[in-house]
């Protein structure tokens, strides 16, 4: 890949993004639309968001309790679960599925009706495209990433509970004490801004994606694969730099 | 009414349209022959303004669209009804929703009156029975023909803009396509249509053109066609069959 057309790729995509938004504002607003995707977006993931996070949550935890346990520290396998899981893991682990499953699925979709002469149809017909397909998919990545989360966090959370009470044996009156403690200001909001980032980058990289699909089968291909592999790893360079924006803000020393 | 002025085009290093000019009027029936990826398509999509030249203006009714932006081309597409090739319709929608995208899109019909004027432009293009249907079960030729009843929906188009509407059609589906090409331009509203096979193109238009490596190397009516010293043209009408009399009434 060169340099050049690295450079104009994120321009475009960074420009796709902006009308992106902007589309919220101008008229006509696609109400229908923006509910289908939402519901796509959201609805479609719950379950595998849900099975990832139990997981996640519940192997955390018996790492924890194994290693704290050595050390005598078994009590505060909750704490470490608990911050780990709300600031880093759940919104992390959430965004990397979503752009898996909505990601590829709206880069294939563009990319299809890009193949199929459809975007074309659009335009003839006076319908702006990025209005039309791009403004609601942003909305409900944005709108439908976070609560995913949040219920992600909570599944999480939950597993991690079983893990420490049932296996590891620890007072579960202490474990949810703990993790009322972590649940103040500053962890909430480091790990609640995150997914409203993490939904807006998937959506725009997915569609500006799709967008850019050229050659038929083979191009969907390699757009629907670069959208993805974008989405991740903007999303783990983004979670850095975040997070130490965030550290950095909310006062903590590092 | 089409104007284009010097036009080139390129997709990024590969030239596509070298110099072009011509001029067509709205009561036109003009076909751009060519072969396979030698700019058909290109130059519809720069006549609606979905593409901008490198060089070179473009004019539709005496105004130049040649700068302007997709708001302001909302207003000069609405004078065409452009059918692409293989129909484009929109996949994820069955037939009566294609045909009323622009319907709900633009007016506030009920759904009855939608309904209505669904049937009505189905029936105009012969496949009403096909209402319900997604666009992957339909026919090849059921499929253009739902893209031409789409393409009515909202406006009353001055000029029509077809590419390849016979392509991979069996000869039946292929005449059928014709006649319909035939009867909505009665009335003296002309079209442009684009293709690389000379039987059909016969059919539909009084004037041709040929585009050859980015370049117009024929514009002129079917005698001059027939009749063309140009080695290209002679492969290109070689497929017609002389025999038949029906196309030797154009020779
Ligand atoms: N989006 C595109 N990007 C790059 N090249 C293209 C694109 N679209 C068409 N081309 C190239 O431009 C040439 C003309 O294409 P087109 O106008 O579709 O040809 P035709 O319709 O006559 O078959 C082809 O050689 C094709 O490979
Ligand atoms: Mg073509």
């Amino acid at each position: 890949m060169n340099i050049k057309g690295l450079v104009s790729d994120i321009q475009d995509c960074y420009l796709l993004s902006i009308r992106g938004i902007l589309g919220i504002f101008r008229r006509p607003f696609y109400f229908k639309d923006t509910i289908e995707q939402m519901d796509y977006a959201g609805a479609g993931s719950f379950l595998i968001i849900f099975l990832v996070s139990l997981f996640i949550g519940m192997a955390l935890s018996l790492q924890l309790s194994a290693e704290l346990s050595r050390l005598g520290l078994k009590m505060y396998t909750g704490k470490v679960v608990g911050i780990s899981i709300i600031r880093e893991v759940g919104p992390v682990t959430a965004a990397l599925v979503f752009s898996g499953r909505v990601g590829a699925g709206m880069a294939s979709e563009l990319g299809s009706m890009i193949l199929g002469h459809q975007i074309d149809s659009l335009r003839v017909f006076g319908v702006d495209p990025i209005k039309k397909l791009v403004t609601p998919r942003i909305l409900s990545a944005v709108i439908m990433l976070p609560a995913l989360t949040l219920m992600g966090d909570a599944v999480s959370l939950f597993g991690a509970y079983y893990i420490a009470v049932f296996v590891s044996h620890q007072s579960g009156y202490f474990y949810w004490s703990s993790i009322k403690d972590i649940l103040n200001f500053e962890n909430v909001l480091a790990g609640s801004i995150k997914p409203f980032i993490f939904g807006y980058l998937i959506a725009c990289i997915s569609c500006y994606m799709g967008f850019s699909t050229k050659g038929g089968a083979v191009g969907l291909r390699k757009s629907t694969t670069r959208a993805v592999v974008m989405s991740i790893i903007m999303i783990i360079i983004s979670d850095f730099i975040l997070t130490r924006i965030l550290l950095y803000v909310l006062g903590f020393s590092v | 009414m089409i104007v284009f002025d010097n036009i080139c085009f390129s997709y990024g290093t590969r030239q596509v349209l070298k110099d072009i000019s011509f001029s067509i009027e709205s009561n036109e029936r003009v076909a751009i022959l060519g072969g396979s990826g030698e700019g058909k398509t290109t130059i519809l999509k720069l006549i609606v303004g979905l593409i901008k030249p490198d060089s070179g203006r473009i004019g539709i009714d005496k105004v130049d669209i040649t700068d302007k932006t997709e708001d302001e081309l909302r207003e000069v597409r609405k004078k065409f009804s452009i059918v692409f090739q293989e129909g484009a319709l929109f996949d994820s929608l069955n037939v009566k929703e294609n045909v009323a995208f622009c319907l709900r899109e633009y007016t506030k019909m009920s759904e009855e009156e939608i309904e209505e004027k669904v049937g009505k432009l189905l029936r105009k293009v012969g496949v009403e029975q096909a209402m319900q249907l997604m666009p992957d079960e339909l026919s090849g030729g059921m499929h253009r023909r739902v893209a031409v009843a789409r393409s009515l929906a909202v406006y009353e188009p001055r000029m029509f803009l077809y590419d390849e509407p016979t392509a991979g059609l069996d000869p039946v589906n292929a005449e059928n396509i014709c006649n319909l090409i035939v009867d909505l331009s009665k009335g003296g509203i002309g079209h442009v249509v684009v293709t690389h096979k000379v039987v059909d193109a016969l059919r539909v238009v009084d004037r041709f053109m040929f585009l050859q490596n980015g370049v117009m190397i024929f514009d002129g009516n079917s005698y001059g066609l027939m009749h063309s010293a140009i080695p290209e043209i002679q492969i290109f009408i070689s497929e017609l069959n002389f025999n038949s009399k029906e196309n030797r009434q154009f020779v």
